[in-house]
Formats: C-alpha cells, sequence, structure tokens
C-alpha cells in the first residue's frame, strides 16, 4: 500500500513540479517583490511598505481608492449590463429559428474577437471623432463631432464598460441559451397553466433556474475585467486610473524601486478576485448543503 | 359546471406529411374522467396543448361551459395540466410548489399555508413541506405535482401521462388515488395515456385516437364488446376477426353461416368485419352448441398461468380462444373440436 503510494507520488512529481514552478513560482516571485525583496537593486528587507504606499500614502492612496472605486464600478456595472442584455436577448429570440442562427452566427464571431481589437473599435465608433458622431453631426443632430457626448475616455469609464458588454454579452449568451434549451419550455408552460402571467414566469421560474449559471459565468466575467489591463489602458483616462492599468504603469516605471508598489497593487487585484471567487464558493455550497 | 366540446378541431405542424390532429369532436361532461388514449405521436398531448392554450389550434374551437377558450390566454382559463415528468420546481421545497398558483393569484401567505396543507393532507403527504424535490420519491412528486394542480382549483385538469413514469406498485396505488380524488372534488379530468389497461381501469370513457384523428369515443366496456373498426379493436388486444357478407339479414363467412343479432345490425354494410374476443370463445368435443358452431383443429396451445389460449383453425381461418387454465377439459394439439361464437358476443364491423 505504501509502495503504491510512493509510486504515485514519484510519477506525479515532475508535472507538478513545472506547473508549481511556472504557475506559483511566479506569483511566489511577484509577492516576494511587492513585500520590498528585489536582490537586483540590493533590496533584500521583507516589509509591507509597498502595500502601505500604494493604499495610504499622500501620493498614491487618493490614485488608489478612486481606482479601486472606478475598478469596481466597471466590472460591476459592465458584468451586470452583459448579463441583462445577453438574458434578455436569449429570452427574446430563442424560440425563432431564424433569429436564433444568426445572433448564434453574430456572438460566435465576436467569441475570438481580441479585447484589444473590440476597444479600438469602440474608439472608431464611439469617440468624439468617431463614427456615430460624424453621423450626428451630418443628420443635423448635434452641430459639430466635438458636441458628441465624451463616451470614450471618460471619467466614468463608460467606453470601457461598454467594450467588456460588447464582448461579454456574447459569452453570457452563449452560455445562456444552451441552458435554456435543455432547459426546454416545459417549466414555463406548468407555470403559465398555474396562472403565472410573463413577468411571474420571468420571476419566479426562468430566473431561478438560469441564475447558477449566469452566477458562475458573471464571477468569470468580473475576475476577468477587474483584473484586465489592455481595454482600461486604451479607453480609459489618466484620472481615475483603472488599478490594473495603475499597476503596469507603476512596473514600467524606470525606477525598479516602484516596482514593488506594482507587485503590490497586482496582488491587492488578485486578493479581491480571490475574495469574491471564496464568497461565490461559500456561496454555492451553503446552498447545495441547504439543498 | 365544466362542459368541455372540442369541435372540429386541427393542427398541422411544419414538415409532417399528415395534420397532427385532424378534425378531432368530442364533448366531456362536468365531472367526468376521459382518456386520451393512442400510440406515442398520435396527437393526444397536442390536444391537451390547445386546451391548455400553449398551443393554437390551425381550425376549430374548444367551447368550456358553453364559451370558446380561444381568445384566453392560457394563464387565465382555469385549465392546469400536471406534465408527464412532474416538474416540480427544483429550487422551491414542497409547500411552495404547491402554493405556486396562489402565490400568482396574490393571494393572502396564510391563507396559502392553510390551503396547502389541506391539499397535502388529500393527497396524503402531510409532513413533507419542506423537503426538496429531490428529495422525494417520484410517487411522492406525483402526488405533489397533483396537489400543486389541485390547488388551483381548476375548471379542467390535464394530466398527461401520469402514470407512465411510477413503478407496478406506485402505478396501482397511484391509479386510485387519481379516481378518488377526482371523484371527491368532481373535476372535469382528461389524461393522456398509451396504457389501455390504464385508460379502461380509470376512465369514464376513452377518446381513442390514431394519427391525429378520432377513432372511437366510448365507454371502456364498448371497446371490448362493441369496438368501431378493426383499428380499436386491436388496440384493445382484439384478434379474431371474420369477414363475412350481408346476404338477405344473413353473414356468410369462410367458416360458414353466421347467426347475428348485434344492435347495429340496420347500420353494417354489405360487407363487415365480425369480432369476437378469445374469451367469449366457446370450445367443445361435442357438437353441444345451437348456433355458430364451427368444426376446427386445435393448432397451437399457449399455458399463460390463470388461462390457456388455443389456436384453432376452421377452414384455413384462424381464430384464438382464451379458456380458464382451472378445470379444463382435455384438449390436445391436432385435436378436432367444435368452436362456439356466442350470437350475443360477435359484433361486426363495417372498416
Amino acid at each position: 500500500m505504501g509502495g503504491e503510494r510512493l509510486k504515485i507520488i514519484l510519477s506525479l512529481t515532475p508535472p507538478l513540479l513545472i506547473i508549481i514552478t511556472l504557475f506559483f513560482g511566479g506569483i511566489f516571485y511577484g509577492f516576494l517583490q511587492s513585500l520590498g525583496y528585489q536582490p537586483a537593486i540590493g533590496k533584500y528587507d521583507i516589509n509591507f511598505s509597498a502595500y502601505y504606499n500604494v493604499m495610504f500614502s499622500e501620493r498614491y492612496s487618493k490614485l488608489f481608492w478612486t481606482g479601486l472605486g472606478l475598478n469596481l464600478w466597471v466590472s460591476f456595472a459592465s458584468t451586470f449590463l452583459a448579463a441583462v442584455f445577453a438574458l434578455f436577448g436569449a429570452l427574446a429570440i430563442r424560440k425563432t429559428f431564424f433569429a436564433k442562427t444568426v445572433c448564434n452566427f453574430i456572438y460566435s464571431l465576436n467569441l475570438p474577437m481580441p479585447h484589444l481589437v473590440v476597444a479600438v473599435g469602440m474608439i472608431f465608433v464611439f469617440s468624439q471623432s468617431g463614427l456615430l458622431a460624424r453621423f450626428a453631426s451630418q443628420l443635423g443632430l448635434i452641430n459639430s463631432p466635438g458636441d458628441f457626448p465624451v463616451l470614450v475616455r471618460d471619467k466614468y469609464g463608460f467606453g470601457i464598460i461598454l467594450a467588456y458588454i460588447w464582448k461579454e454579452a456574447a459569452f453570457f449568451f452563449i452560455i445562456l441559451m444552451s441552458v435554456l434549451q435543455s432547459l426546454g419550455e416545459n417549466f414555463e408552460e406548468l407555470a403559465q397553466s398555474l396562472g403565472a402571467n410573463r413577468w411571474q414566469r420571468f420571476r419566479y421560474v426562468i430566473l431561478p433556474l438560469v441564475m447558477p449559471n449566469l452566477f458562475s459565468a458573471s464571477i468569470i466575467v468580473f475576475a476577468f475585467s477587474f483584473g484586465a489591463y489592455e481595454v482600461p489602458a486604451l479607453l480609459g483616462v489618466i484620472y481615475p486610473q483603472m488599478l490594473p492599468v495603475m499597476a503596469f504603469e507603476f512596473f514600467l516605471n524606470p525606477d525598479l524601486n516602484a516596482r514593488s508598489e506594482g507587485m503590490a497593487l497586482s496582488i491587492i487585484i488578485a486578493l479581491i478576485v480571490m475574495i469574491l471567487v471564496v464568497f461565490y464558493f461559500w456561496l454555492t455550497q451553503a446552498k447545495i448543503r441547504k439543498d | 359546471m365544466s362542459d368541455l366540446k372540442i369541435i372540429k378541431l386541427v393542427k398541422n405542424f411544419v414538415g409532417m406529411d399528415r395534420p397532427a390532429v385532424n378534425n378531432v369532436n368530442l364533448k366531456i361532461n362536468s365531472g367526468e374522467l376521459v382518456a386520451f388514449l393512442g400510440p406515442s405521436g398520435c396527437g393526444k398531448t397536442t390536444i391537451l396543448k390547445m386546451i391548455t392554450g400553449l398551443f393554437a389550434p390551425d381550425n376549430g374551437d374548444i367551447v368550456l361551459d358553453n364559451k370558446s377558450l380561444l381568445p384566453i390566454p392560457t394563464e387565465k382559463r382555469g385549465v392546469v395540466m400536471v406534465f408527464q415528468n412532474y416538474l416540480l420546481f427544483p429550487y422551491m421545497n414542497v409547500n411552495e410548489n404547491v402554493g405556486f398558483a396562489l402565490k400568482m393569484k396574490g393571494i393572502d401567505k396564510n391563507v396559502i399555508e392553510k390551503k396547502v396543507r389541506e391539499m397535502l393532507d388529500l393527497v396524503k403527504l402531510p409532513d413533507i413541506g419542506f423537503r426538496r424535490p429531490k428529495q422525494l420519491s417520484g410517487g411522492q412528486q406525483q402526488r405533489v405535482a397533483l396537489a400543486r394542480a389541485l390547488i388551483a382549483s381548476p375548471r379542467l385538469l390535464l394530466l398527461d401521462e401520469p402514470l407512465s413514469n411510477l413503478d407496478a406498485h406506485l402505478r396501482d396505488e397511484m391509479r386510485d388515488l387519481i379516481v378518488t380524488i377526482q371523484k371527491e372534488l368532481n373535476v372535469t379530468t382528461i389524461f393522456v395515456t398509451h396504457d389501455q389497461e390504464e385508460a379502461v381501469l380509470l376512465a369514464d370513457k376513452i377518446a381513442l385516437i390514431f394519427d391525429g384523428e378520432l377513432q372511437n369515443y366510448t365507454s371502456p366496456k364498448n371497446y371490448y364488446e362493441q369496438p368501431k373498426n378493426i383499428k380499436a379493436a386491436k388496440f384493445f388486444g382484439g384478434v379474431n376477426f371474420i369477414k363475412s357478407k350481408k346476404i338477405n339479414n344473413e353473414f356468410i363467412s369462410d367458416i360458414g353461416k353466421i347467426n347475428y343479432v348485434g344492435e347495429n345490425i340496420n347500420d353494417l354494410n354489405d360487407e363487415i368485419n365480425i369480432t369476437v374476443r378469445p374469451e367469449n370463445i366457446k370450445l367443445s368435443k361435442t357438437n353441444d352448441f345451437d348456433h355458430n358452431s364451427f368444426k376446427g383443429n386445435i393448432k397451437s396451445i399457449i399455458f399463460s398461468g390463470t388461462h390457456t389460449r388455443y389456436k384453432i383453425i376452421i377452414n384455413n381461418l384462424e381464430l384464438e380462444c382464451s379458456l380458464q387454465s382451472l378445470g379444463i377439459k382435455n384438449i390436445n394439439q391436432g385435436d378436432e373440436i367444435f368452436v362456439h361464437l356466442p350470437k350475443d358476443k360477435i359484433w361486426g364491423m363495417n372498416d
């Protein structure tokens, strides 16, 4: 028995070592850097001053807290709105064969599109020099393209939210379509025969049935949008700045001392996402136990 | 009062080469328990869904208490359907499932709780209100589904294959419960089944449907004794069909002249099929009968416990006879035998 176990451990060790070194090694080294350990520039002390600097120093605290606020706003708003659009879209077209085929095709095309391309597309369409602004100006709806509302590179992150909605709604849509198709229409028909009107069928039947899948997908989308860099870098403003952009700028700073702050910020981002994921698993486990 | 009239009902589906439901007419009286019987795909569930309003008919009308149901949306028809696979909401407990219809009506919570308790008592499940559906057996789920439908006080209750997912023991129990509750509440009920035994045991009347068309609509007893056509007779286990010609009020067949006194004698065409159930045929080694007695040979004997089935050849026509095994006379394969078709037990059909 003991020999068998040793054999299994020995055979698993090489691949596990590679995974641990490549994955956790990087995170661990980043964590060490966030604690100020940077042998390359002669820093060997372990402390939390980078975390303190980022969150509470006069220089960075305002930037950090407004950035965190913007991050939470953008991630929550884009995740929620993408889920809502996808849900209503999926409900609207699931019974129409033609619309379903067309939408599936469009969304399937959207899925492999890089976020960077979508962000550039947003600039082309929604910026003050973009297609919509020029079109509105040509139609006489606004005096000049400059009168078009600031939707891209705005301090409220509307452009970023729009880009994420466009991109992530496709992900939600594909998940929801598969859930709705597997559920069929029997539950709704039953509720209807029991007297439920359209709103009640949505509120008391469809929503509870799709919620577990929608919630799981939301966690994935939220975690991604919370930690992603390229869309906020392209569509965001200098202040307030989303945390991943701020972290990257710390990292690019020619002063290598700033790297600890960049790593501290990255670890904070990862921690927030992990807390949310743990909270999600706690919620689902509690529900399973309750069931 | 919940009289239902189905008038010339037609439903087509894209891709089908025949109507799913074709010109179906029938009337169900208040408080009756009616079975829609037929093989899979014959259109019985489609009719049920048109009654609930989940499908719109292409033609015809559905009238409940002298008022057409067609302009009324499903949720306001007062027609409740219990689906084949129960469909208890998995995220609700039993109390919440049963109280669903009342909650949709915005009824007070305390009233709902009281009614839910009454319904669970009615289906003999008083102590499971806080369980989740997956903690229930198939039989319990079926009872909860029934309670959930009945709490809505439906004008018409529709049951789609209510017993098909249950094992034999639970099926008997559930069958009794459905009949008892249906009679107690006097709710007009239609149930769909492909099992003729189930239909016979439960229903006051059976609507037999093949390929979207209503073949016959009558009491279970009549399907055995007076089937409308060969299809209906075969569905209820009929195996003996004798082609006959009506000549001067006499019926001449390949096995000889048949004395017929059926009440439909004047409605019969010149060429008919006469049927007799295997259990109504009598056998004797001697010619003891004063009419419809034909000499044949025993082709095969199959013992099946309480009954024994005999296949008899008379002038190239094969008839099947079923006799109680107990006290059977000494009849062997190849024996010459006299077969008696009692004139009050044979039935003539035009189709």
